[in-house]
């Protein structure tokens, strides 16, 4: 069956209404492209948006088509900016805005020292991220205003992503009295806002990832945190409709040569090579319908879907594809 | 130029599965890396060598398949593959062992344990889980049990850390800011004594200032019951980095066709070479093909014309229309993947460049792995 399962509507005004979106997904589910595509369509609604790198990838600049992203926030579309977060460059401002570093930036703040502090305390590089999010999150211009409406943040994999919120908390097991603590404390607090930060979740509809993100889903829950609509990404689009799909079952090769033949395409083998691709498509559009009931009935959230474009190239035009879908959601509920 | 990778589409890894001693797949997290470990140690075993297969994070099903439970994690008999063992890396029961193992005391390695420096890094520490897999290795490879170890390696956004974490660590050992904690005046809450020595005692302030004292003499106890560890740590480190360089190892650098995947390989490859460490060749899984015959080859306009004049058609003619409209955009695909392959790789010397094609589901069984084992030697063709 290609019928597409109907699914619960996606408020996606509730994909923006936090201040901070963390995007985390298993490896290979196009979680940076989803990112950039949400902060695209952000962007466009008129939010002053800011898409974070934090692994150093270098992905956005690609999709971009930009100079690599550095700690300085610049404009790469209208409204929308970006920024890749540095530990280094992360801890040196952290000592400036809480210390005063010139006494302590030539002693502690190099790439050595940071190894050390991250290899001794596992976490203080998650917090010092964490803490520079916050930091963009409740920054406002002169006139009180928030500088931006809407952060993005290309966070770590579900392989990761509960440790890495779990690092102000594990730091402060840690770090019992001072300043660090409370800076791990007012982490805490923006973690657990719904109102100021949200979880979104991507994933394909296959099995590996739909498991992890259940798992995922229910340990981020289980922390306290809050998520965003699902983000289904790279969904097939039946070729088919109904009643072309009903009469593939069955059908010769000897039923679709005489077609070929009259267009001129019957070249030796074509008809049951194009059978052989119809299978694959019928099957693989049940496998998905399989993991969609799989993610609607373990998780019960709404679910955004993107297609697969099955483009020569991907780039901006197909990004601002997938920012069209994402608004056009968004549009439907007005 | 292409040329050279088009040598290299033409081989296959046989000879790296009957021959080489260990395999390492490394590689970006989501892109079969241990799909492709296990099915490099079914085929070794296969070809009569006594092989396992060391998995960081097997996905449940996979885990079933070759009988590994959360429990696992020594070697155990991989039912219906004679041969071949399994199992599963525990980072922190590794470390423990090896803190058991190497402590001067048991008293020592208890306190160790009970630390709570330990207790998170052993349980978090970037890089431990590439620490622990090479200790791990060198373990399987002392018992001289097996003929093949095969690797999976941990997925870490940076499929570098591999290489990077032991070095890492050892440099962390031996580093001026480990010799500050060191230092027996520190443990005795004493910064600005001579004995600490001067900049260590400026650090030492300015860092209690931010972090809290009694920290500081926490992770300076945490240090001092390492002491004695440290050389054992770093010998053993240069020992695996020995034997994974030795010509009777092989990297296997696993991609998928994403450019993110396929630029990790990149880099990956040229910090193989940058290093001198043996390099089988590139697997890429989930790779679609162009169609084949003349449905590969469809000429596009004639497409338009075919579609336009069957999609107003009945059900066989539309569906007619939606095949060739397929055959397109399987063509247009592979042709992207290809390029993006080509790119992401021309710049490196490949050997073996195997392209494992999108298989209908998630290979999650023997089966399964036999047939991806298949493409790996090169007894399975493209296609089939």
């Amino acid at each position: 069956m290609t019928d597409q399962k109907a699914h619960a509507p996606v408020e996606t005004r509730a994909l923006f209404e936090p201040r901070a979106l963390l995007v985390t997904g298993k490896g290979g589910v196009g979680k940076s492209t989803a990112a950039a595509a949400l902060a695209l369509a952000s962007a466009r609604t008129g939010r002053r948006t800011c898409l974070v790198e934090v692994e150093g990838r270098q992905i956005m600049r690609t999709l971009f088509n930009t100079e690599p992203w550095d700690f300085a926030e610049r404009e790469v579309r209208p409204d929308l900016f970006g920024m890749s977060i540095d530990p280094e460059a992360s801890l040196a401002e952290y000592l400036a805005m809480f210390y005063g570093a010139r006494r302590l930036s030539k002693l502690v703040v190099n790439s050595t020292a940071v190894d050390f502090a991250t290899t001794a305390a596992p976490g203080i590089k998650d917090v010092l991220l964490i803490g520079k999010v916050k930091e963009m999150e409740r920054r406002r211009d002169p006139d009180g205003r928030f500088v931006y409406d809407l952060i993005v943040v290309d966070a770590p994999p579900t392989g990761r992503i509960v440790n890495f919120l779990r690092a102000p908390e594990a730091t402060t097991e840690l770090v019992t009295v001072g300043p660090i603590r409370e800076q791990a404390r007012s982490l805490t607090d923006l973690l657990l806002d719904p109102a100021r930060l949200r979880i979104q979740l991507v994933t394909l509809l296959e099995e590996m990832p739909i498991a992890e993100t259940i798992d995922s889903a229910r340990a981020l829950e289980e922390l306290g945190v809050q998520l965003n609509p699902i983000i289904t990404n790279r969904v097939l689009r039946p070729q088919f409709d109904p009643g072309a799909a009903k009469a593939l079952d069955g059908m010769t090769p000897e039923a679709v040569q005489p077609l070929l033949e009259r267009v001129g395409l019957d070249g030796a083998g074509t008809a049951e090579t194009l059978l052989g691709l119809a299978d694959r498509h019928l099957h693989r559009l049940a496998l998905q319908d399989e993991m969609r009931t799989t993610l609607d009935e373990q998780l019960t959230m709404p679910a955004l879907e993107l297609p697969y474009l099955p483009s020569r190239t991907f780039g901006e035009d197909e990004l601002r594809r997938l920012a069209d879908v994402i608004q056009e959601a968004q549009d439907d509920l007005k | 130029m292409t040329g050279a990778l088009d040598t290299a589409r033409s081989g296959d890894l046989a000879a790296v599965i009957e021959q080489r001693h260990v395999i390492v797949c490394t590689g970006a997290g989501g892109v079969g890396k241990t799909t492709t470990a296990a099915a490099l140690g079914i085929e070794a075993a296969r070809r009569g060598r006594r092989t396992i297969v060391l998995t960081i994070d097997p996905a449940r099903r996979l885990a079933q398949s070759l009988g590994l439970s959360q429990l696992d994690t020594s070697p155990c008999a991989v039912r219906d593959v004679e041969g071949l063992d399994a199992m599963m890396l525990d980072m922190k029961r590794t470390f423990d062992e090896i803190v058991e193992r190497h402590a001067s005391s048991r008293a020592r390695a208890q306190r160790i344990l009970d630390n709570r420096f330990y207790q998170q890094m052993s349980a978090s520490l970037a890089g431990t889980q590439e620490y622990m897999a090479m200790e791990k290795l060198y373990d399987l490879h002392e018992t001289g049990r097996y003929d093949c170890i095969v690797i999976d390696t941990p997925p870490t956004r940076n499929a570098l850390d591999f290489l990077d974490a032991p070095k890492r660590l050892t440099d962390f050992l031996e580093g001026r800011f480990l010799k500050m904690f060191l230092s027996p005046g520190l443990a005795a809450g004493r910064f600005a004594t001579r004995a600490v020595g001067l900049g260590t005692g400026m650090f030492m302030r300015a860092a209690s200032r931010i972090t809290g004292a009694s920290v500081l003499e926490d992770l300076a106890d945490f240090f001092q019951s390492f002491e004695g560890m440290y050389e054992g740590f770093k010998d053993r480190a240069q020992s695996v980095y020995g034997l994974l360089q030795h010509s009777a190892s092989a990297f296997v650098v696993v991609s998928s066709p994403e450019p993110p995947a396929l630029r990790e390989a990149g880099y990956f490859l040229k910090r193989l070479s940058r290093d001198g460490m043996p390099t089988a060749g590139v697997v890429v899984n989930r790779v679609t093909t162009t169609p084949e015959g003349h449905a590969g080859t469809l000429d596009r306009e004639a497409v338009a014309a075919a579609t336009a004049d069957l999609d107003g058609g009945d059900d066989v003619e539309r569906a007619v229309a939606g095949m060739l409209r397929l055959a397109l955009d399987a063509r247009r695909i592979a042709a992207r993947q290809r390029a993006a392959i080509n790119a992401a790789l021309r710049s490196t010397p490949v050997g073996v460049l195997v392209e494992v094609p999108l298989a209908d589901g998630d290979v999650h069984d023997i089966e399964g792995l036999r047939w991806v084992a298949g493409h790996l030697s090169g007894t399975r063709m493209s296609g089939a």
